[in-house]
């Protein structure tokens, strides 16, 4: 069977060219196989995964589109910013306990404003809620987010075990847990941004970004497809960084006691 | 209320001073129940095996630690009633290590006068630390050095000299001379004992043998501190 062409300049693709990638996961499996890597049984589970994730996503997003409701908007949103929430927190397994009301606040704070920021005042989505563009640029957002908090958090609390000594040291000279904590938080900040930055740098030269190849294969002019991304990467980088810094500022001090002390690993809960 | 400060006023006192810390095997107590009290004007050294919890008093001493209990007292107002970074300022700890920061020699020096605590008061004039340092034996060393070429001498000076500039009244020292070379533990005595002469009182941690400059020895051992015939 051949791909057909669908309305709006997409080529579809039939199940069984969609069955047939998998032949792509087949190869990468014998390699993994064949040099002892260990990983076959991950991949196989990351490829059922990538199945079943992204069709259930596309029927959702199907339904959600079809149902046009401001509710089940904000109710994806709400579901995508728990589950971001809780990857941020498995991957800075230094941070401390009691972490999830400070990743789930810098998500939606970051998350809302930005994603509205883009869809109303860039965009001019009519209605606000439209499902179409809400739900793909939150995603957007999110997801680099995500990416930006769990940096600088796993950062900022592994940088503070680093300078121990010296945070000590200024806090036996009377400083507060900002003055001794904030060269951290500044390294934890810029660690989060890199990605970003990197991914500026080299968009365009290097690659070409997901959103722009997207709207390229969906029949979109090139011109056009590349404002998009100039607004999406520009909004990620906003989105990292007011993420970051909210995360890392409703954290950092829990890694102090009421008075003011670090609390070194004998004295943590 | 607190007692009015007498003439017998211990500069800082202690009582039932107790420290549990958290180890592979449970809680572990490192100060059983301390009374302990240092008048102005002395020095006194701390000695006992490695582990005793030497370190741990003089943190606890500096409201360093969290979770410590009994009682702490500084020129007979009670800790209670003192901000702890204001009690930072007036009881100065000083750690063996990591004492300096990244930077200069005068960025480390003015540190201090940077934070909010200190907001008020203005920071030394560079001759003011030029002529401190030149009293310690640090002619050659220049506001503009950096601290990682510093050697262990110098540095352990730096430090000891940005603490005594803050004027507290008590100084905690934590091996203030344990590794240092004859003449730079010298010039680190001696500049403690200028500290007391003027008033201050100390309490050391140390491990080696009497310098000559304490007032008394206490020994502790199993988390309890016991007075050391003088010899």
């Amino acid at each position: 069977m051949s791909a057909t062409q669908l309305a709006g300049g997409v080529v579809g693709i039939g199940w069984p060219q969609l069955l047939l990638a998998s032949g792509f996961v087949l190869v990468t499996g014998a390699i993994a196989l064949w040099m002892q890597l260990g990983v076959t049984k991950d991949l196989a589970i990351a490829t059922v995964r990538t199945y079943v994730q992204l069709l259930a996503l596309g029927l959702v997003l199907r339904w959600a589109f079809a149902a046009d409701r401001w509710w089940w908007v904000v109710g994806i949103l709400a579901i995508m910013t728990v589950a971001a929430a809780r990857i941020i927190l498995k991957r800075a397994p230094d941070a401390p306990s009691g972490l999830f009301l400070a990743a789930v606040t810098s998500m939606a704070v970051t998350g809302i404003t930005v994603t509205f920021a883009v869809t109303g005042l860039v965009i001019g989505a009519d209605p606000w809620y439209s499902p179409r563009y809400v739900i793909p640029i939150a995603g957007m957002v999110l997801g680099n987010s995500m990416t930006g908090i769990a940096l600088s958090l796993e950062r900022v609390f592994a940088d503070l075990d680093a300078r121990s000594g010296e945070i000590r040291a200024m806090t036996a000279l009377g400083a507060t847990p900002w003055e001794a904590a904030h060269p951290s938080v500044r390294a934890a900040l810029r660690a989060g941004l890199i990605p970003a930055i990197n991914s500026m740098a080299a968009a365009g030269i290097v690659f070409i970004p997901g959103m722009m190849t997207g709207q390229i294969l969906a029949g979109a002019d090139p011109l056009e497809a590349t404002k998009y991304q100039i607004v999406v990467m520009l909004m990620v980088a906003a989105a990292e960084i007011v993420g970051a810094a909210l995360a890392v500022l409703m954290s950092y001090r829990r890694r102090f006691s009421a008075d003011g002390v670090y609390l070194e690993k004998g004295f943590r809960e | 209320m607190a007692d009015m400060p007498t003439a017998t006023t211990p500069a800082l006192e202690a009582r039932g001073l107790t420290v549990d810390r958290r180890a592979d095997a449970g809680m572990l107590r490192v100060l059983n129940g301390i009374d302990f009290a240092v008048e102005a004007g002395t020095l006194t050294d701390v000695v006992g095996p490695s582990g005793a919890g030497k370190s741990t008093l003089l943190l606890a001493l500096a409201r360093l630690l969290p979770g410590v209990e009994g009682s702490l007292s500084l020129q007979g107002e009670p800790a209670a009633a003192i901000d702890p970074r204001v009690w930072r300022v007036r009881v100065a700890y000083l750690p063996q290590r990591s004492a300096l920061l990244p930077g200069t020699v005068g960025h480390n020096l003015t540190l201090p006068w940077r934070l909010k605590v200190r907001a008020a008061i203005a920071r030394p004039a560079d001759e003011t630390l030029r002529a401190a340092l030149d009293r310690v034996h640090l002619t050659d060393v220049a506001l503009d050095r950096d601290v990682a070429r510093l050697s262990e001498g110098q540095a352990a000076r730096v430090a000891l000299l940005r603490t005594v500039l803050t004027r507290p009244a008590v100084l905690l020292l934590d091996e203030p001379d344990a590794s240092l070379d004859e003449e730079s533990a010298d010039q680190v005595g001696l500049l403690t004992r200028e500290f007391v002469d003027a008033g201050g009182a100390v309490v050391r941690v140390r491990h080696l043998r009497s310098d000559g400059h304490a007032d008394r020895r206490l020994r502790l051992v199993a988390g309890s501190l016991t007075e050391e015939a003088r010899s």
